[in-house]
């Protein structure tokens, strides 16, 4: 008893320094604890491999600051791995501090050799939410008359062709909030009935499952940085989300056991406090 | 120190700063969060600047598109709500979006309502045990949770269990979210201590 109580008592920056100590260690020497690959990444994975050389993408940034090291991972690998196949990328964001992330991608990818305007381009960010992706929705140009770096649209080859958001061959989308995969699919797959892929920050990612069972998502990357660290495996690209598994996998056993320890100090509180009273 | 290393160094303090909360509220992190809202607010409003000037008046002054002039407008109008004497005019662009927001949001009767109510009702048989019981578990999960929000008559026997079980299918949702929640704080941590590792200190590749 003297133990839970004391326990009871700890200050919680030891629970901090701890949840330091242990994030900290495996990302200096990794313990390579396996990581699963689960369905909803193994559909969002054989979604992008079916697309063919010079197919195009809408990848689309709608994440904030806030929600980016759970999200910016897995847009960056759904990137990578697009690129690698020779599709082409369209970026854009309904999210003002998501064009901060597409800016940084296009720097990236256009230093490892990817043409801009061929292989990849921004179309830049639109205010407006919802409004603004049905408007996008029904006619890009209207919505975007120029890229970010204010040349028309039709001047850039990627942009053959695509007039509305049902002429990109799949969409994979990237949220941390409004908007995100629901609004995504109320105006553009209900109406065109494009491929759309989602990832989602780890909070959001179960009430985002019914959209994939129902189909209407045909890949979803519901478990944050984890789900990107999926994506990595599966597509033999290991990167910055994989090296982070171990100090999230013993990260999460710290906070369990934390849990189970405070539920145990609760049932044991009240069972003292009801003898209390009889006595 | 090249500008590259100077905004590591930023990058490091600025975290040290914020996480310094954890130790005890100072000022030091007051100083940071304070630094941290007016960035926010400073890149949100040239990012809206640079918005409004390439898509409404670039098209207005290069293209002569004057069809941008009407939401130029409307946009303006919203700023009367500044005043006193003029406020009510903001009413009118604000109804107008209301409205927009509202007919678009009827697409949630397709997208939100008809096709999960298709995708909820599943048949038994499925491949292995594994598939049938899942398919029991949506099935049955998805009636319970509903049971528990009726409100309108007065519960029998068997409503009231279904109601608890409804009860019981979301907690197990809510500790679903609240599980997510506590990975996607921890990937922030992670995230940043990559960076002090990685980036600051160049102990990690």
């Amino acid at each position: 008893m003297d133990v839970i109580k004391w326990f009871g008592n700890l200050d919680r920056r030891w629970l901090y320094a701890l949840l330091l100590f242990v994030v900290v260690t495996p990302l200096i020497s990794p313990l390579g604890i396996p990581v699963d690959v689960t369905e909803a990444t193994a559909q969002f994975v054989a979604a992008v491999e079916k697309l063919n050389p010079g197919d195009r993408m809408l990848l689309v940034f709608d994440y904030s600051i806030g929600g980016g090291p759970d999200v910016d991972p897995q847009a960056q690998i759904v990137l990578a791995h697009a690129l690698s196949k020779g599709v082409r990328v369209v970026e854009v964001a309904f999210v003002d501090t998501g064009l901060n992330y597409a800016l940084k991608s296009i720097e990236k990818w256009e230093k490892a050799g990817k043409v801009y305007g061929e292989d990849i381009l921004l179309l830049g960010y639109a205010a407006g939410g919802e409004t603004a992706i049905s408007a996008f929705a029904q006619d890009i140009a209207q919505v975007f008359p120029t890229d970010i770096r204010g040349n028309p649209l039709t001047s850039y080859p990627i942009m053959q062709g695509i007039k509305t958001a049902g002429d990109f061959d799949f969409i994979a989308e990237f949220a941390t909030g409004i908007p995100g995969p629901a609004e995504w699919i109320r105006q553009v797959v209900t109406r065109y009935n494009v491929p759309l892929g989602c990832g989602v920050v780890a909070v959001m990612g179960p009430q985002n499952v019914p959209y994939l069972q129902s189909g209407q998502l045909v890949g979803l990357l519901g478990g944050g940085l984890k789900s990107a660290a999926e994506y990595e495996i599966a597509v033999g690209m290991p990167g910055p989300a994989t090296a982070a598994m171990d100090a999230q996998s013993l990260g999460h056993i710290v906070v369990v056991l934390f849990v189970v320890a405070g539920n145990l100090l609760f049932f044991v509180e009240r069972k003292e406090q009801k003898a209390k009273k009889r006595g | 120190m090249d500008l590259a290393a100077a905004k590591v160094w930023a990058g490091a303090l600025c975290t040290f700063a914020i996480y310094s909360f954890l130790w005890k509220e100072n000022r030091f992190f007051r100083a940071f969060q304070n630094l941290y809202v007016g960035l926010a607010a400073g890149y949100s409003l040239v990012v809206a600047f640079n918005t409004l000037k390439r898509q409404a008046w670039g098209p207005l002054t290069e293209a002569g598109e004057t069809s941008v002039v009407i939401p130029m407008l409307l946009g303006v109008l919203l700023f009367t709500r500044l005043s006193k004497q003029y406020g009510w005019i903001a009413r009118y662009p604000m109804a107008l979006l209301m409205g927009i927001g509202s007919a678009l949001s009827m697409k949630a009767i397709e997208s939100d309502f008809v096709r999960q109510i298709q995708a909820s009702i599943i048949s038994l048989k499925a491949p292995g045990i594994g598939g049938v019981f899942n398919n029991l578990v949506l099935s049955l999960g998805t009636a319970f949770a509903l049971v528990y929000f009726f409100f309108t008559f007065k519960p029998n026997k068997a409503s009231q269990i279904a109601g608890r079980l409804g009860r019981w299918v979301l907690m197990l949702c809510f500790g679903a979210a609240f599980g997510s929640a506590v990975q996607g704080r921890l990937s922030l941590l992670i995230s940043q201590m990559q960076f002090l590792l990685r980036d600051w200190l160049k102990i990690i590749s």
